[in-house]
């Protein structure tokens, strides 16, 4: 099924009967259902309408004025843009989020495969693996953050310098070295989220035709040679899928560098959306044209890559 | 910057002003009277105005809307209505674009300038000049808040500080060291830091590095050591984050941190969170406002026997102490009637009881007999003149419950020691510009201090000038 | 709108909502799968036994510490003495267990009522949630005006733009909204942008189409106008559908942060999650008993809706990051 699908549905409307009448006037329009269908459709025109699309448009307008909310906007032209261009930060934070995303892969995106691979072939209990599995997803992130936060305690008495006391390693200063800063956001975020990508993967292991074990167990395969053979090019789509999702997500983290780091240390937790963040609302310059062209330009790159996503959606729900 | 120290004082505040208030509404002689000069007359008015932060205690919550009561009971036409308020250079701007911000609300005095070049605060200067004591505010602090026009935009409100150095006692005898002889150079802080780590496995020192309060701090040890981080020709502003004195404080932090291992390993400490971390023993010694005992005793459980200790910050090369403080404003979009009523309010929350010594005595108890008893009697600069706070000490001195004693090294010097204003352009600007630099050299042990500041000596004179 | 929440509205797999119509075969398919890569046979083998059993063993082990040993670690803390959680936090109670962090964060710091606002907000975004997508489904798959193929278009590209770019416009609107004063500390500053999710629009617009039509062809024999058909005919049957919308919208406004944190800024309307950010520097004690206050009410409910969760989970793809 498509999206065009809705539209294109063939359905009686309550005013098939009596479609003679060629001519319309607001009173056919009424007896017609217009005014219905108008009056049910206004949550959504109005709620859309100033809450997403509007602010859409004047994001794109802002993008080109200086304003600071309340005396009234001066057009500047393409300035926030070059000024955008021309910060020292803006390498930095470009590094900053790519390097978030790509950790995060590394991360996170073969640890819960396997994991759901393992949970699927459980014949007993799943439910309780699963649901063991998705707990992090379950805490609110602020708490996460917060606990976690602790947990990064630099002194040899903090709780992971404990643990890895216990082994003779450390004590480390986590979030206050800037190169691991990162790495330790980053074990943050994964242990929040990857519940949820381990569920996905079950969803999609779960789909996988029985019939195309037995025909591979008819042709004598291993076990391994199974998986690899079988499940693994059913979950491609799923797995690609997700791939997307998570840049999508990765490259608009904000969370994890705002509570635990703000950013530093030295601006090596910075991130595009924090920076648009500290942009918009913290510098007694009132840099919002310059944050709204720098998310214009973080949602272009966004937006490119939810047309991918989009489109594989539509080929894998059809196929 | 002195931004979270407002809610702790606050929270205070608020509980000594509604017993104070009791006092004043009894006899009648409060000197919010005088005050009604202005026209408001029977107008019905609305405020509001600057409160607690949502984590005030509710001893403090109900005092002031105590206060608020009286208050609103002794002029009927004037209805208040107290928000939380917090002011943090990184939601501020929002509030103020926003036009969110409570009629009267509390900015560092650093920002005063800026914020009036920007005529972004109401002009209150015939209702301040009307208080009984609208004249007679200490002058330098007053310019603060004074336009070009010479208009009053804002005035002093309360937590005047200079920047001390605050340190923990008891860390100081394990360590071996004589608690009653605080080091009095940066050379001696750094041997006793040493000594301190050495000695008992603790932080011998800790800097604040998180956000603007890292440049805080920093232009605190740079003024300590003769230095500014901006300079004024009479017509143009200069940003100096690359004067040599500002190395020398980053060079010391840097040595304290990779030679002696005496720095306490965190960047990610703020005014608040450096409080905590030395009210946990984790560290023995740091700079901050010398008002700080009010919230170490308010937020974090420290009492007269902890073995605190205050005294003053090292100077060299002619240096002295940064000062700052808070002072109240009244947004721009307030009518006449709402300025009037602001005022009086100003009067009421923060400043009789600096003038008024029932007033004062009924403030001073309150605090002393709230459960925990909350500090009376720290060290802060005056509002108005020298006379008037060894004044109203004077009324106060039976309730007075910090360990005096143990600051003598600040008091004694706090009215001879030379003081430094803050920056006056675009502060927090050249603030953002310093605390990654901190940040830098107490987490990389290769950081090239010259290259930090001269990148950030750039964009803070870029801040400066796309400012005007 | 919640900021950080794209990923939401992006992470609804065509595929994935049509799914949504015959939630029973979902759900049937993670509790009880016919069958994995492994079949009796392969199970039958020592070997292979053997070697599957010590990895599920493993994993459950690796599990419970890595997923349950932080939550467990919280729980202790909530009833430890600060001092002991400073200096000893893997130590088991050295020094003895105390309620005092939990009498404190419930008591002078009001956690209950904080916690309160969130319900508030996820009541209200869910409400609203609720009628844009039901109507507006209502609309585009069932009413079907001239304009509905625009209006789903409309809908639609909203799927494609961040939430990162409305931030700024968005919050400009919230302080001055077209009718009225600003909706700073006002609930409705989070409960209508959060009516403009594409993704439940799209949702239920599905379900509306995939509900056999001959029966609407039927009410509306017996005489049954718009607004009949849509109360007690389309809404009756589509509780699995509304049931995933809500899920999201709970999850959605409980997880949500950046967004309430500009514009829910007093005690009387914040929401846990601001408020305990603005707690980060209480006494450790009390902060770790906030947070394990906080803690507890979302994983109770997850036991108790679990299915509905992980359905939830399975279906709109990676919420999270």
């Amino acid at each position: 099924m498509t999206t065009d699908d809705v539209v294109l549905t063939k359905f009686p409307t309550g005013t098939g009967k009596d479609r003679p009448k060629p001519r319309r006037t607001p009173a056919t329009w009424v007896r017609r259902g217009g005014l219905t269908a108008l009056l049910f459709g206004l949550p959504a025109l109005l709620i859309f309408g100033i809450f997403s699309w509007w602010p859409i448009v004047s994001a794109v307008v802002m993008s080109f004025q200086k304003t600071n909310l309340t005396d009234p906007a001066v057009w500047v032209g393409l300035d926030n843009f070059k000024e955008i261009f021309s910060d020292p930060l803006l390498p930095t934070v470009i590094r900053n989020t790519a390097w978030f995303a790509l950790l995060a892969l590394i991360f996170g995106y073969p640890v819960p495969l396997i994991g759901a691979v393992l949970m699927s072939e459980l014949r007993r209990r799943k439910g309780f693996y699963s649901a063991l599995a998705y707990l992090p997803v379950v805490v609110p992130p602020v708490v996460a953050v917060l606990l976690w936060k602790f947990f990064y305690d630099p002194r040899p008495e903090g709780v992971f310098n404990t643990v890895l006391g216990w082994v003779g390693l450390g004590p480390y200063s986590w979030l206050n070295d800037p190169h691991m800063a990162m790495p330790s956001l980053v074990l943050e975020a994964t242990w929040a989220a990857a519940g949820g990508t381990v569920i996905i993967y079950l969803a999609a292991l779960t789909a996988v035709p029985a019939e195309l074990y037995d025909a591979a167990e008819v042709d004598g395969a291993s076990v391994l040679r199974k998986v690899w053979h079988v499940t693994m090019p059913a979950l491609r789509s799923i797995l690609l899928i997700t791939l997307i999702l998570q840049i999508i997500g990765t490259a608009q983290v904000f969370l994890e560098p705002f509570l635990f780091t703000n950013g530093g240390p030295n601006h090596a937790t910075l991130t595009v959306m924090l920076w648009v963040y500290q942009l918009a609302f913290t510098s007694i310059g009132n840099r919002y044209g310059e944050a709204t062209a720098l998310s214009l330009l973080l949602a272009v790159f966004l937006a490119v890559l939810s047309l991918v996503y989009f489109r594989l959606t539509r080929s894998w729900s059809t196929s | 910057m002195k931004s979270p120290r407002r809610y702790t004082v606050l929270a205070a505040t608020a509980v000594a002003a509604a017993l104070a208030l009791t006092a004043c509404s009894s006899n009648g002689k409060g000197s919010g009277d005088a005050t009604s000069s202005a026209p408001a007359g029977d107008q019905k008015v609305t405020i509001t105005v600057a409160g607690l932060l949502p984590t005030a205690d509710d001893a403090a919550k109900k005092q002031l809307a105590d206060r608020v009561a009286s208050f609103q009971a002794k002029y009927p036409n004037i209805t208040v209505k107290p928000e939380d308020y917090n002011w943090l250079a990184s939601t501020f701007t929002a509030q103020l674009a926003g036009g969110t911000l409570p009629n009267v609300f509390e900015i560092p005095l650093t920002d005063g300038k800026t914020l009036i070049e920007n005529h972004q605060l109401a002009d209150i200067d015939k209702y301040v000049k009307a208080l009984p004591y609208g004249d007679q505010f200490n002058e330098k602090l007053i310019a603060n808040g004074t336009g070009d026009d010479g208009h009053i935009y804002a005035v002093p409100a309360k937590s005047i500080y200079a920047v001390a150095l605050h340190y923990n006692r008891n860390l100081f005898k394990d360590a071996g060291l004589d608690p009653d002889k605080p080091p009095t150079t940066w050379d001696e802080v750094r041997a006793d830091a040493k000594q301190i780590h050495d000695k008992t496995g603790k932080a011998g020192y800790a800097t604040m590095a998180l956000d603007n309060s890292g440049g805080w701090q920093l232009a605190a040890g740079a003024n300590s050591r003769g230095g500014v981080i901006e300079k004024f020709d009479g017509t143009k502003y200069t940003a100096t984050l690359d004067d040599p004195a500002v190395k020398e404080h980053l060079q010391w932090l840097h040595d304290l941190k990779w030679e002696d291992k005496s720095l306490l390993d965190r960047t990610d400490l703020g005014w608040g969170e450096i409080n905590t971390e030395f009210a946990a023993g984790n560290l023995a010694m740091y700079t901050s406002g010398s008002d700080v005992y009010n919230a170490l005793v308010q937020a974090n459980g420290v009492t007269k026997d902890w073995g605190y200790g205050l005294t003053a910050i090292p100077t060299s090369n002619g240096g002295g102490a940064l000062t700052g403080g808070t002072m109240a404003a009244v947004t721009k979009d307030s009518t006449d009637a709402q300025k009037d009523a602001a005022v009086k309010w100003i009067d009421w929350w923060y400043l009789a009881k600096l003038q008024d010594k029932d007033q004062a005595i009924a403030d001073a108890k309150g605090l002393a007999e709230q459960n925990p008893p909350q500090a009376v009697g720290t060290p802060v600069l005056p509002i108005f003149s020298k006379e008037n706070y060894q004044q109203s000490q004077e009324w106060i001195k039976d309730y007075i419950n910090v360990p005096l004693d143990d600051m003598k090294g600040y008091t004694d010097v706090m009215f001879t020691q030379n003081l430094v204003p803050e920056a006056s352009a675009s502060v927090q600007d050249l603030y953002a510009q310093l605390f990654p630099v901190v940040q830098a050299v107490i987490s990389d042990k290769n950081a090239d201090i010259d290259k930090l500041l001269k990148d950030a000596n750039a964009a803070g004179q870029s801040a400066i000038d796309s400012a005007k | 709108m919640t900021t950080t929440d794209t990923r939401t509205p992006l992470a609804a797999p065509a595929a994935v909502v049509a799914g949504a119509a015959t939630g029973r075969r979902r759900r049937a398919s993670y509790v009880e799968p016919d069958r994995g890569a492994l079949s009796t046979a392969d199970w039958r083998r020592p070997a292979v036994r053997h070697t599957w059993r010590t990895m599920h063993v493993l994993l459950l082990v690796l599990l419970l510490v890595w997923c349950l040993g932080p939550l467990l670690l919280l729980a202790k803390f909530a009833f430890t003495p600060t001092a002991d959680i400073q200096s000893t936090p893997l130590e088991f109670f050295p020094n003895g267990a105390t309620t005092q962090n939990i009498e404190m964060a419930w008591t002078r710091y009001h956690i209950g009522q904080f916690f309160m606002n969130t319900v508030w907000v996820a009541l209200g975004s869910w409400a609203c949630q609720v009628l844009v997508a039901t109507t507006g489904g209502y609309v585009l798959s069932v009413l079907r005006p001239r304009w509905a193929k625009l209006l789903n278009a409309a809908i639609l590209t909203t799927l494609f733009v961040p939430a990162v770019v409305l931030l700024v416009p968005l919050y400009r609107i919230i302080v001055h909204p077209p009718v009225g004063g600003s909706l700073i500390n006002n609930f409705f500053a989070v409960w209508l942008p959060a009516g403009a999710s594409a993704f439940n629009v799209v949702l239920v617009a599905r379900f509306f189409s995939s509900l056999p039509h001959e029966i609407f062809e039927a009410a509306r024999m017996d005489g049954a106008g718009p607004f009949r058909l849509f109360w007690s005919i389309v809404l009756p049957m589509s509780r699995p559908i509304l049931g995933v919308v809500s899920v999201f919208a709970v999850i959605a406004s409980w997880k949500d942060f950046l967004w309430p944190f500009l514009v829910l800024k007093d005690q009387s309307v914040m929401p846990l999650s601001v408020y305990l950010q603005q707690m980060a520097n209480v006494d450790k004690g009390t902060l770790m008993a906030a947070l394990a206050i906080s803690t507890l009410i979302p994983i109770a409910m997850f036991l108790i809706f679990q299915r509905m969760f992980l359905r939830g989970a399975g279906l709109g793809g990676a919420v999270k990051g």
